[in-house]
């Protein structure tokens, strides 16, 4: 092959790429980022099957004034690049109305200023961490902060399991449950609690046995471990297997079926807050986890559901507009209704609240959501009263 | 608290020293690091996981199956990688670079295939008995482990010593063409020890979900620095330096959580391996051949 | 398509292939000698918290941020080349990963590079021609370099260290040179990518981030200067013309690196090769 011939062939490779954004033009098209790949694929691939279900159920009853919804998913691997990159050709060159995503909450820092200077929604449905919505008006979240729900789960467990004195362990290479582990230890210290030990773990680590060890000897009340489920299991077994019989508390990550079906026993006593409750009786919530489990063959979690809700809050803002054609004024006015928005799905009733922002520079909306409090019974989620 | 911590540095490092062990045997006599071992290890665990929860075969069976598919894998990877590039006499950087492409190889299908979540053996695969002194417990599943891979160890070491394939195996690693020129097949004897360091690498990632319920196509990465540290420790090429090698990691990471911080867990076995590379890259116990046995 | 938004979709894909082809010549750098270090990505680290903190913290202008993130790397590149190169082959890959995985996790435990949150809000200073003009002059210098006595010292000490050395060749200060100046391209690399992504941590820096950089350099080949920069171009326009294969996209990246092991063993880019063809 002669240098020629390379030359065409790579010219061959990316035209395509420069011409994409001349397909589909009548649908109304919503990027979807999130993590399909590497993992944090294991809640990328929860969230995108949401707005997949919620998709189809929206376009099966006719779409947006008879407009189908059209999703444009796109890997963005859990990394802050190709959160960048994805977002760009998101926005750029398949010119959607919209993005959801990032998964992960780094990744939405990453991206979320693209949105903002391009002005178009950016809308996470995972991103838990303090001072996204912060970045400028146009980034929302469906997911409420961590700060909003550990106060409330931490209050209830004092109250109920008189508590005084907690070890920590969480993963301090990962933005999510670092950012976790800074709202219990403040709201720790706001309710007095005394906090007896703090280890840590790194990404990929399965063997939690000395940091447990340690922490045992300590004697404390209750363990607090704003972990993941899948880690979380694994602590919850091996504190077990160590003798170990304080209660766990947790944050957003454990609010997960999989959590119970991995830790079995080992996670009895465990006290959870979260956004959305998976026996939550509401015919909105029933609706949702027969769907989803018929679509999908396995139970949904929490991050699936938020991301079903998410695509209805839009979709409902989407109602109250109309779209004229013009991309540019289209992003504008979707960003004008949505805060407005309020919707009753299968996280319970929702509503966004205008974030602080700092130094009082514009900033965009969080959820407005009462989280639940719940305890695990008999391998069941139990609500805490 | 400190026995209990000797039990957890134990049965820590006795899975560090299995994963070692196979590491280290390609490196004394392929004389290459073998960069995909982390991804054998991966790949181990899975098929014996499938074989359980797929085929309900019970452990007794899975567990060697899972060795021999590992071990397969490890073959190929030395026929299809490995040979081309003995053959070519290619510069020592060549199978590192290759064999790390084999790896991001296996993890993507691993993912495939499997899924990017966490997968575990079914719960009461393994007899769930357990032992108490005081504060201090023993699971069996931690006893058979380090029963396990010291009886492997053992296995290994007089195999090397004792058996004519052993002899084999050592002059091989004195010297390649002198081997040759006596007649030993050399060849066959890379893709045996290819096989048995990939079986041994299975066999640590099905202990590994055993003991940890951890099963993911990222496993290898972390395992796979892991080791790197202990048969450095031990020093490369050191069948016995490997697995002391291993159980000091297992060691000194513990007691880094006891005494230190875990938050330098992971920093203080790599700043061990940085610091012995300068001062004995032989490393503790080796004298970098595997002559030793 | 407009000028304006073919440069929004593409501009991050085209400062990337500029980043990392800065990063293929840092390694090009320690390659040519014959020695593989791993150490790129975390001298990438230290750079771009180095420039980045520079950047946040103070009012310093642009430029001294960029000379902290090449100075600082090339200081700690002096200061653990001096006992680290006395090691070769396998160990010194070793030695620096491991020195690699300890800085990534030390970034971590900092208070100041904000833990596993990272820097967020790191002002976008970096336009286009800061990366054209540092890569045009990188590659003027490491091509001025190779033509030098120093770059015949560099192909000397590849293919045989004892020999250079017995030449009269000062082995162990051209190794430590080249180490060194890899290490400062890798941070001024590290700073300007800080400076147009916003955000930094530590994961960024790891194992992957050192094999990613290593590949870039051996898919192009270290014939000549051009192999680096083509590896790196391929590498960055590779992810995007595969996003279709989903699962399986790192499937293929590894094939790559496996295939061209295997069967262009000097990279894409063989002088020689390309010439004869031409002619024919």
């Amino acid at each position: 092959m002669n240098i020629k011939t390379s030359c065409r062939l790579l010219m061959a490779g990316l035209l395509p790429l420069f011409f994409f954004s001349l397909a589909h033009a009548a649908d109304i098209k919503i990027g979807v980022a999130e993590a399909l790949t590497g993992p944090a694929s294991q809640y990328g691939i929860p969230i995108r099957n949401g707005f997949e279900l919620a998709a189809d159920e929206i376009n099966a009853q006719g779409g947006i004034h008879g407009v189908p919804i059209q999703l444009v998913v796109e890997d963005e691997r859990g990394k802050k690049e190709e959160a960048i990159n994805v977002y760009k050709k998101l926005a750029f060159r398949d010119k959607v109305l919209m993005i959801f995503g990032p998964t992960l909450s780094n990744s939405m820092f990453a991206a979320g200023p693209i949105a903002n200077a391009a002005h178009f929604v950016a809308f996470g449905t995972s991103n838990t961490a303090t001072g996204i919505t912060d970045m400028g008006p146009y980034t929302f979240r469906s997911s409420p902060m961590e700060s909003d729900v550990v106060p409330v789960t931490l209050k209830s467990a004092i109250s109920h399991l008189h508590i005084r004195t907690a070890g920590i362990i969480y993963g301090n290479d990962d933005a999510f449950t670092k950012s976790g582990y800074d709202v219990f230890r403040k709201s720790l210290e706001d309710q007095h609690m005394v906090i007896a030990g703090t280890e840590t773990y790194s990404r990929g680590d399965v063997d939690f046995k000395p940091q447990l060890t340690k922490l045992m000897a300590l004697h404390p009340d209750a363990i607090i471990c704003p972990c993941l489920s899948e880690e979380g299991a694994n602590i919850m077994l091996q504190a077990r297997s160590l003798g170990m019989k304080q209660p766990f508390i947790g944050g957003n990550g454990f609010n997960s079926p999989q959590l119970i079906q991995n830790a079995g026993k080992a996670a009895e006593g465990t006290i959870v807050g979260s956004p959305w409750f998976s026996d939550n009786p509401s015919p909105e919530n029933q609706h949702f986890i027969s769907a989803y489990r018929k679509k999908y063959g396995t139970p949904p979690n929490q991050f699936s559901a938020q991301s079903y809700d998410a695509l209805y809050i839009v979709a409902d803002a989407l109602n109250h507009i109309a779209l004229s054609g013009n991309l540019n004024s289209d992003r504008q006015s979707l960003r004008d209704a949505l805060p407005k928005t309020t919707h009753i799905g299968a996280t319970g009733k929702f509503a966004f609240r205008p974030a602080h922002g700092q130094d009082k520079k514009p900033a965009g909306y969080d959820a407005d959501q009462l989280p639940f409090v719940y305890v695990i019974k008999n391998g069941q989620f139990v609500l805490m009263k | 608290m400190w026995e209990q911590q000797l039990v957890n540095a134990i049965s820590l490092g006795s899975v560090y020293a299995l994963f070692a062990l196979g590491f280290t045997l390609v490196f004394g006599v392929l004389g290459v690091i073998n960069l995909s071992h982390g991804g054998i290890f991966m790949w181990g665990a899975y098929t014996s996981l499938a074989l359980v929860t797929w085929f309900s075969m019970p452990l007794w069976i899975a567990f060697p199956a899972g060795m021999l598919c590992a071990g397969c894998l490890g073959l190929l990877i030395d026929i299809l990688i490995l040979k081309p590039l003995r053959n070519r006499q290619a510069n020592h950087l060549m199978p590192m670079i290759a064999t790390i492409g084999a790896t991001i190889l296996m993890t993507s299908l691993a993912q495939g295939v499997f899924g990017a979540d966490n997968q575990r053996y079914p719960a009461n695969l393994f007899p769930d008995l357990e032992f108490q002194w005081g504060e201090t417990r023993l699971t069996l599943l931690q006893i058979s482990i380090t029963v396990l891979s010291l009886l492997l160890t053992a296995v290994m070491v007089w195999m090397l010593k004792r058996t004519r394939m052993g002899l084999a195996l050592r002059a091989i690693a004195e010297s390649r063409q002198t081997s040759a020129l006596l007649g030993i097949p050399v060849e066959r004897l890379f893709h045996m020890t290819s096989f048995m360091a990939a079986a041994l690498g299975g066999a640590a990632g099905i202990l590994i979900g055993l003991s940890f319920n951890a099963i993911s196509p990222f496993m290898g990465q972390s395992m796979l620095h892991k080791g790197i540290a202990a048969v450095i420790l031990g020093g490369l090429g050191d069948v016995r330096g490997a697995v002391l090698g291993g159980f000091f990691l297992g060691a000194s990471e513990v007691f880094a959580v006891t005494f230190l911080s875990s938050d330098y867990r992971d920093a203080f076995s790599f700043g061990l391996l940085f610091l012995m590379l300068l001062w004995r890259p032989q490393g503790l116990f080796g004298t970098g051949k595997l002559r030793e046995g | 398509m407009d000028w304006v938004s073919w440069w929004n979709a593409y501009s991050d894909i085209i400062l990337g292939i500029g980043i990392n082809g800065l990063l293929a010549l840092s390694i090009y750098l320690t390659l040519s000698c014959g020695l593989l270090t791993l150490a790129n990505a975390a001298f990438m680290g230290i750079g771009a918290y180095a420039g980045a903190l520079v950047s946040m913290q103070t009012s310093w202008p642009f430029s001294v941020a960029l000379f902290v993130a090449t100075s600082l790397p090339a200081t700690a590149a002096i200061l653990i080349g001096i006992p680290l190169l006395r090691l070769t082959g396998v160990y010194l890959a070793m030695a620096t990963l491991g020195f690699g995985e300890v800085v990534r996790i030390i970034l971590l435990n900092m208070d100041i590079t904000g833990g596993a949150l990272g820097l967020n809000g790191i002002p976008p200073l970096t336009q286009w021609w800061h990366v054209l003009g540092t890569l045009i002059l990188t590659v003027l210098l490491v091509v001025a370099l190779k033509k030098s006595k120093m770059g015949r010292a560099f192909e000397a000490i590849r293919e045989d260290e004892t020999a250079a050395r017995l030449m009269g060749i000062h082995t162990d200060r051209i190794k430590l040179f080249a180490f060194v100046l890899g290490a400062a391209i890798a941070g001024l690399a590290g700073g300007l990518s800080a400076h147009y992504t916003f955000t930094l941590s530590p994961g960024n820096f790891g194992f992957e981030a050192a094999v990613d950089i290593l590949t870039m350099a051996v898919l192009g080949g270290i014939g000549g200067v051009p192999g680096p920069l083509m590896g790196a171009a391929i590498l960055t326009i590779l992810p995007e013309l595969l996003r279709g294969l989903q699962d399986y996209r790192m499937a293929a990246n590894g094939l790559i690196l496996v295939m061209v092991v295997l069967f262009l063993p000097g990279g894409l880019w063989q002088p020689g090769r390309f010439r004869k063809r031409m002619s024919c």
